[in-house]
């Protein structure tokens, strides 16, 4: 009888930044590689790489050798156990019982659904066209021992079945490297000729015990399933924020509607699992600088379907303008309430326990736009032009005083001068700076008065003379 | 501006007075902080008319020698300096005014550094009270606000210790503080009667330098340059500025200050003499007496039967011109540190110039017989060139430690340090280090990187990225990305230690230069590397380590214990044909610098019959003579098929010896003398310049001036490029004929022995790894070709080194145990120092003689235990059950029955390990397996049908179509032969040298990168013994061997 289903998924993290992509974005040779010292190695790998020879293991170097078009991302353990969770949460809405093995693995009880279902085979259908509404490889088997079906899916040699003397076999089958076993423990094995687990299973486990300790006689109990470690099972949680990190950066917002589907998916099997639905919700692209683009979007009645959701943002989003390329993007459900709920309270107690400048800014924010409510700004730049600024207002900012000597008032725009109307009485302050955006300038700047003794900023460059500001 | 007058005007100074002088100036020495080299500010203050520049590095003067040699013949006085950042109280910059100075600062920045880790100092008010009274002081404010009080005090102490030498620095730079700091400055001298000095910060000779200098600041803060705005400087004028513009910027009297303190500083680098240790001279004694001695005593031991007046007319020469140049002491030193090596019985061979000299012949530095190469005399340490003499010393490598403690013993830590090593940008590392100030990602540049292939000679770098990435010349970024990445190429970026370069003082080491520590600890360099010391003419002594000096002892050793044969480098017999006849066929693995792919091909081509051969041999397969395509011209002219001839008779003195074909450094040196008319100091130069060109490019200059001299004196512009071409290939391994003939020494040594005794030379070679270009195993296998009986290692019989045991046929090599992988030989000794005579009975034996239950099974892993318990999977299942410490008691009621778990295996046997599993487990336990070849097994099971056997080809026809097949051993490329890769095949008869053109390494590119066991369908082709096969078609048979359980990944790529 096999309680139990293991899902291997490979290559989930690469899958799953491919599954956000365009299909034919996925046609170029892309892998993800993990570092060691200086060495690099591919972890992940997709179809187009495989073709051309890249495999699991190598050195990126040689890979690129091999396929010179080859695209590497570095390996993120975070962010692939995000998507784990993710995955935990569209199964959830089939089944009860589900533990996270992360990075990669999910197991499932199935027993409890069998009669529901009315079958085990029917219970795998219904199983495996859930998992394979994402473009994932994976493996699924199942196995008497959450163990047994893990090793089983692992080594990618599946076996599913309802009989457990078939798993028996294929475990017994299975290469001692594929154990699952602690790495010092499989050289010992294979030292003493033991080639599979079956030539470890059949020896008496004393035997065993005295030459490989505790650790591999516990091991086999695991796998026969006589000890039962306790599991920790998956609940969904109460909030869905959920971010995709996307494999190259993007600049329009049809390129993002790929993952935002998915991510709207995501949020449709959230509620789903909770009986919810929702009236608001955020969609921020996340850039390589500066703040993220933020788009807020209302609905008037509560929906929670993806198609719905999907629809009324992409309305939103066409009225909006990208600044920067996106590197991520990211959907938070705001005020889920449970379906039968009809309306609840409009704003309420919003003021309650802020301050009342963030709660009036927070206010002219909502009637004005966000953007329209600014705080003055210095950068550390040596060019006037960019030392002062506006940008939207942050809480919690304090704009740092200037070191040097400036006029309160700065021309929008320098204005030429002749320079015989003016009086020097201080300078020069030389500025040369800016090299490294092509927007260079090289001006000495003084104070000087002009004939109705007004105090400005005057400067020369090879342009001539300008006033760029008044001090009075 | 209040108070600051705009022009001068005050009384008129001479013009001599007028000349300005530069006081603070940071070279790139201060790494990541000055952002011009040490001549450039030299050669820009000299354009610019200054009478005087302070290079003033932080707390460093290791820029110094470079400014100095280029300000020797010019209008320049140089000044010695340094600037030290004290927290709080700003910037101190001390000048040297005399030798005494020197040695003062010296010692301070000494004290600085010691105090911490490598690379940084630390000093406080109190290290600049009574240390200096030699040197000026100037006091650049602290920018920020530290309290008038401390100010005040900080005053007191100063004047106090510095009475008319101190000054306040000011420099205006123009900045929007600049009238509030004149009046601070102003107040503070008034108040403390301190003067001020007019003194501009200068970090780069010319504005242009303002982009790198802030690129430099963002590689320090190691993030990009539009993060790090405020760190850097506001404009341009931190440049070395015209008197023109120093008289608009400052007050004339403040002007006049800065050139009176440089007036004050009087000491030239030149004045530094090297002293000797006197130590080693008995009282009473000079040294010229002493060397003579020491030499004539030697004489008699080298030369028993009398010294031949040549020889004895030679030794006076060298003796005498040794005398005229002082240099007693430098060949005492070095026969002090030998006599110490032969004591300890470490052996030692000396190289360089000077080293292939009768006098270090008799002094025992080197056992090159000059009379057999007496050629070599010309380059012995000349008068002319005025340049020290040049020895290294090389020493076995596992022993070299021994004596670098007895330098340090004998002349102690404050008179001996190691020269420095000045670590460069390379193109890797500056691309890098800018590409990230200027925000490109980290993975961008690996990329661009990855695309640069930087043995080509046709394209540069920069040529080569635009064409794969016309984007980079497009965009501003990219083009700010080529052009600084090229401008830092050649900055220095830290300090490391040179490999065995010690300088050593008669004294204090500090009175001639600064010490700091280098990363290694308990380790010290001095600031100056080894063409600093060779600017200055202080001496450095050349301890180095090699591998084949270790191995040959422990050869030399063996003939002495089984055929009792007192053998040393001086006393093989020389100029053996037979052993001659050994390496014309190219067996020469094993044999020093002779046994890698690119030699083994060259020996059945130029057939060495000399000890002369052998010199030519070392150093013509490098990349000097084949860029300069010198090889092919010498073959044919020492096959007879072309005519030895002349250009010139003055090029003949020069290339007789090498039949008219430039072959060493040397050569090429003398050539460009006698034949584009370089002076000796333009030859030195030269020599210079081969040695650094990579870094520094600067070997260019030479190109022209060397080919219009050539053509002037009537050769032809292909040789003259040719000439140039071979120069460039020097420059990067260089190969001397002094170097060349101590390395043809031994590598003769070792040939001889691989010839008369083998298995002592395999056992000795083998004890020695690592080193040398092939692994035990391919040693191992290399000896049974040899007919040398290998025997398995054996608990009852291996020591931790390997042995030679007398079997029926002779001696036979037994294998010990320093083969298994992860024991130590402390533990293996204790165990063996316990092994009864008849052997171990039991394996609890070897647990109660302390072996831990680990190494036990590794012992067993590794097969060692047959003897004791059966095949390997039995003898592992019983050493794992004595892993565990057992009671005294139950381990006695098990004893008897020899162990816990005979029932166990009665009762269920396990299998034995098949043939390829044993094999397997050999490679990977001890890297070596003496059963069949993987190879073999695989035709055994049918693998590889059709395959010819390495040790057939000689049987074919030249251009047969064959098949071979074999373990990749060697994948070579070499920098010269264009697209060409040299793979080497072993397979259980042999070795298979396979020829792959870039058109099939492309075709088969996967196969070609990857296979462990590749197969190979080509043409052989067969030039006497000299035979190849031009692969047609790879395929990669690693996946058969997986399926034997053998991973074979043993290859040496790309060397």
């Amino acid at each position: 009888m096999n309680t139990w289903v293991y899902l291997h998924f490979p290559h989930l993290l690469l899958d799953y930044q491919q599954a956000l992509q365009s299909p034919e974005q996925n046609q170029a040779p892309y892998a993800l590689f993990e570092s060691h010292a200086a060495r690099r190695t591919l972890v992940q790998v997709n179809a187009a790489a495989l073709q051309a020879g890249v495999k699991v293991g190598m050195a990126d170097v040689l890979a690129s050798t091999l396929a010179p078009s080859l695209r590497v991302h570095r390996y993120s353990l975070s962010q692939e156990q995000r998507v784990l969770t993710q995955l935990a949460q569209v199964l959830y809405q089939d089944i009860a019982q589900i533990v996270l093995y992360p990075p990669q693995g999910l197991l499932c009880e199935v027993r409890s659904l069998v009669r529901l279902h009315g079958g085990y085979q029917a219970v795998m259908t219904r199983l495996q066209s859930r998992v394979e509404q994402w473009p994932l490889r994976y493996c699924l088997s199942s196995g008497y021992s959450p163990l047994a079906a893990k090793l089983l899916a692992e080594a990618g040699t599946p076996v599913v079945t309802d009989d457990g003397d078939s798993v028996q076999q294929a475990i017994a089958a299975l290469p001692i490297q594929h154990s699952g076993l602690a790495g010092s423990h499989i050289k010992k094995l294979c030292h003493v000729g033991f080639i599979t687990v079956g030539d470890l299973l059949k020896r008496p486990p004393a035997e065993v015990g005295v030459r490989f300790g505790r650790a591999v006689m516990t091991y086999m109990a695991e796998l026969s399933g006589t000890f039962k470690p306790p599991q920790a099972f998956y609940h969904p949680p109460d909030k869905f924020d959920e971010k995709v990190e996307l494999s190259s950066e993007v600049s329009s917002w049809v390129q993002l509607l790929f993952p935002l589907k998915r991510l709207l998916q995501q949020a449709e099997s959230f509620l789903q699992s909770h009986q919810w639905s929702t009236r608001a919700l955020v969609i921020r692209a996340h850039h390589r600088q500066g703040p993220s683009t933020q788009v807020s979007i209302q609905f008037a009645h509560a929906v929670w379907q993806h198609h719905d959701l999907l629809q009324l943002s992409q309305l939103h989003l066409e009225r909006q303008q990208l600044r920067q390329p996106v590197l991520a993007l990211s959907v938070r459900l705001q005020r889920p309430e449970p379906r039968q709920a009809k309306h609840a309270q409009l704003l309420a107690g919003a003021t309650t326990g802020q301050d009342q400048l963030s709660a009036l800014v927070s206010r002219l924010q909502a009637r004005l736009g966000e953007r329209s409510v600014q705080s003055i700004q210095y950068t550390e730049d040596w060019r006037p032009e960019r030392q002062g600024g506006v940008q939207p207002w942050q809480f919690g900012q304090q704009p740092q005083p200037l070191k040097q000597q400036r006029p309160c008032w700065l021309l929008p725009q320098v204005q030429p001068i002749n320079r015989q109307q003016w009086q020097l009485q201080w300078g020069p302050e030389r500025i040369v700076s800016g090299w490294w955006d092509a927007k260079p300038i090289k001006r000495d700047y003084y104070i000087a008065v002009d004939q109705a003794q007004r105090q400005g900023w005057i400067f020369y460059s090879q342009q001539g003379w300008y006033l760029h500001g008044w001090f009075t | 501006m209040a108070g600051l007058p705009n022009g001068a005007t005050m009384s008129l100074p001479t013009a001599q007075d007028l000349r300005p002088a530069a006081l603070h100036c940071l070279s790139n020495f201060s790494f990541l902080r000055g952002a011009s080299h040490p001549h450039e500010l030299v050669e820009r203050a000299c354009q610019l008319g200054y009478q005087a520049l302070a290079i003033t590095d932080e707390c460093s003067v290791a820029g110094v020698v470079r400014a100095y040699v280029a300000a020797r013949d010019k209008p320049l006085r140089l000044i010695i300096g340094s600037e030290f950042n004290l927290p709080e109280l700003g910037t101190f910059i001390v000048l040297v005014r005399n030798r005494q100075g020197y040695a003062q600062l010296c010692q301070l920045i000494t004290k600085a550094r010691n105090r911490c880790k490598k690379g940084h100092y630390q000093v406080t008010l109190s290290d600049f009270v009574s240390t200096l009274p030699d040197c000026n002081l100037l006091w650049r404010l602290p920018q920020t606000d530290s309290g008038a009080e401390l100010i005040e005090q900080t005053f007191a102490t100063l004047k106090q210790h510095y009475p008319a030498r101190l000054w306040l620095a000011y420099g205006r730079h123009y900045q929007a503080h600049d009238a509030d700091n004149y009046c601070w400055y102003q107040q503070l001298s008034e108040a403390h009667k301190v003067p001020v000095a007019a003194v501009c910060e200068v970090c780069y000779h010319q504005s242009k330098r303002q982009a790198l200098h802030d690129v430099l600041v963002a590689i320090r803060q190691c993030q990009p340059i539009d993060s790090q705005i405020a760190q850097l400087k506001p404009n341009q004028d931190y440049c070395l500025r015209s008197a023109h513009e120093l008289a608009s910027c400052y007050p004339a009297k403040w002007l006049a200050h800065t050139v009176a303190i440089a007036k004050q500083c009087c000491f030239c680098l030149s004045e530094l003499r090297y002293e000797y240790p006197a130590e080693l001279v008995p009282e009473g004694r000079t040294a010229t007496d002493y060397l003579r001695e020491l030499t004539y005593a030697g004489a008699a031991l080298r030369f028993p039967e009398g010294l031949r007046t040549e020889v004895q007319a030679k030794l006076e020469k060298e003796l005498a011109l040794i005398a005229q140049l002082n240099y007693e002491y430098f060949f005492l030193t070095i026969h002090d540190i030998v006599q110490f090596a032969q004591q300890r019985g470490i052996l030692y061979q000396g190289r360089g110039s000077a080293a292939n000299s009768v006098v270090c012949y008799c002094l025992q530095i080197t056992a090159v017989n000059p009379d057999q190469i007496d050629v070599l005399f010309e380059r012995f340490i000349s008068a002319e060139r005025d340049e020290p003499p040049d020895i290294d010393v090389d020493f076995e490598h596992e022993r070299r430690e021994e004596v670098i403690q007895y330098i340090y013993q004998k002349y102690g830590r404050h008179r001996a340090a190691l020269a420095a090593t000045v670590i460069r940008y390379r193109l890797r590392s500056a691309l890098r280090d800018v590409g990230k100030a200027l925000g490109f990602h980290e993975q961008e540049l690996s990329h661009y990187l990855r695309q640069i292939d930087r043995r080509d000679g046709q394209q540069s770098w920069q040529e080569q990225l635009a064409e794969k990435f016309p984007g980079l010349q497009t965009s501003y970024r990219g083009r700010c990305l080529l052009k600084l990445t090229q401008s830092i190429l050649g900055f220095p970026r830290h300090l490391s230690q040179h490999v065995g370069g010690f300088v050593i003082a008669a004294t204090q080491l500090t009175e001639l230069v600064p010490v700091e520590n280098a990363s290694m600890p308990e380790r010290t360099v001095i600031q100056w590397d080894k063409d600093d010391l060779e600017t200055l003419h202080l001496i450095k002594v050349d301890v180095l380590a090699l591998g084949m000096l270790t191995a040959l002892r422990k050869m030399f050793a063996l003939v002495k214990q089984h055929h009792q044969r007192d053998l040393g480098l001086a006393n093989i017999v020389q100029e053996d044909a037979a052993v001659y006849g050994m390496l014309q066929r190219a067996d020469s693995i094993g044999v020093f610098q002779i046994e890698s792919r690119a030699q083994m091909n060259m020996l059945p081509r130029l057939r060495p019959t000399t000890f002369y051969d052998l010199v030519v041999q070392i150093a013509i397969v490098r990349p000097g003579p084949i860029q300069g395509d010198m090889v092919h011209p010498y073959l044919r002219r020492r096959a007879g098929l072309e005519p030895v001839t002349f250009p010139s008779e003055a090029v003949r003195e020069v290339l007789q010896r090498t039949l008219g074909v430039p072959i060493f450094q040397e050569q090429v040196i003398k050539l460009a003398m006698v034949a584009a008319g370089f002076s000796g100091g333009e030859a030195d130069q030269l020599r210079r310049a081969m040695a650094n060109w990579k870094s520094s490019g600067e070997l260019r200059q030479f190109e022209s001036k060397l080919i219009a001299g050539m053509r002037e004196r009537g050769y032809s512009d292909e040789f003259a490029q040719r000439i140039f071409q071979q120069i460039c290939g020097f420059g990067e391994y260089g190969f001397p004929e002094s170097h060349s003939a101590s390395f043809a020494n031994l590598a003769y040594a070792s040939a001889w022995l691989k010839y008369y005794y083998p298995a002592a030379f395999y056992c000795g070679l083998l004890n020695s790894l690592p080193m040398g270009f092939y692994s035990a195993s391919q040693l191992i296998q290399d000896a049974r070709r040899h007919h040398i009986n290998v025997l398995p290692i054996d608990i009852q019989h291996s020591q931790w080194h390997h042995q030679l045991e007398l079997g029926q046929h002779g001696l036979q090599l037994r294998l010990g145990l320093r083969l298994v992988k992860g024991l130590r030989q402390s533990a293996i000794d204790k165990l063996l120092s316990q092994r009864p005579q008849g052997g171990f009975k039991h394996l609890q034996q070897l647990r109660a003689a302390g072996l831990s239950g680990a190494d036990l099974h590794k012992l067993a892993a590794a097969d060692a235990l047959q003897a004791l318990s059966g095949h390997r999977h039995e003898s592992q299942w019983q050493s794992l059950a004595l892993q565990v410490e057992q009671l005294p008691l139950f381990a006695e009621a098990t004893a008897p029955n020899n162990n816990a778990t005979s029932y166990d295996l009665q009762a269920h046997p396990l299998p034995p390990p098949a043939e390829f599993q044993d094999v397997a487990v050999d490679y990977k336990t001890t890297g070596v397996s003496i059963r069949r070849h993987p190879v073999a097994l695989l035709r055994e099971q049918q693998g590889l049908t059709g395959y010819k056997l390495a040790s057939e080809l000689a049987q074919c026809r030249h251009k047969q179509l064959v098949r071979v097949a074999g373990l990749v051993t060697c994948r070579q490329r070499p920098g010269t032969a264009s697209g060409v890769t040299f793979v080497t095949l072993e397979d259980e008869s042999g070795l298979v040298n396979v020829v792959i053109w870039q058109q099939t390494a492309r075709s088969f590119r996967q196969t070609f990168l990857t296979a462990q066991l590749l197969k190979v369908k080509g043409v052989v082709e067969i030039h006497g013994d000299v035979i190849h096969v031009i692969a047609g078609h790879l395929e990669d048979g690693t996946e058969q061997l997986a399926q034997l359980g053998v991973a074979a990944n043993r290859s040496r790529d790309f060397h």
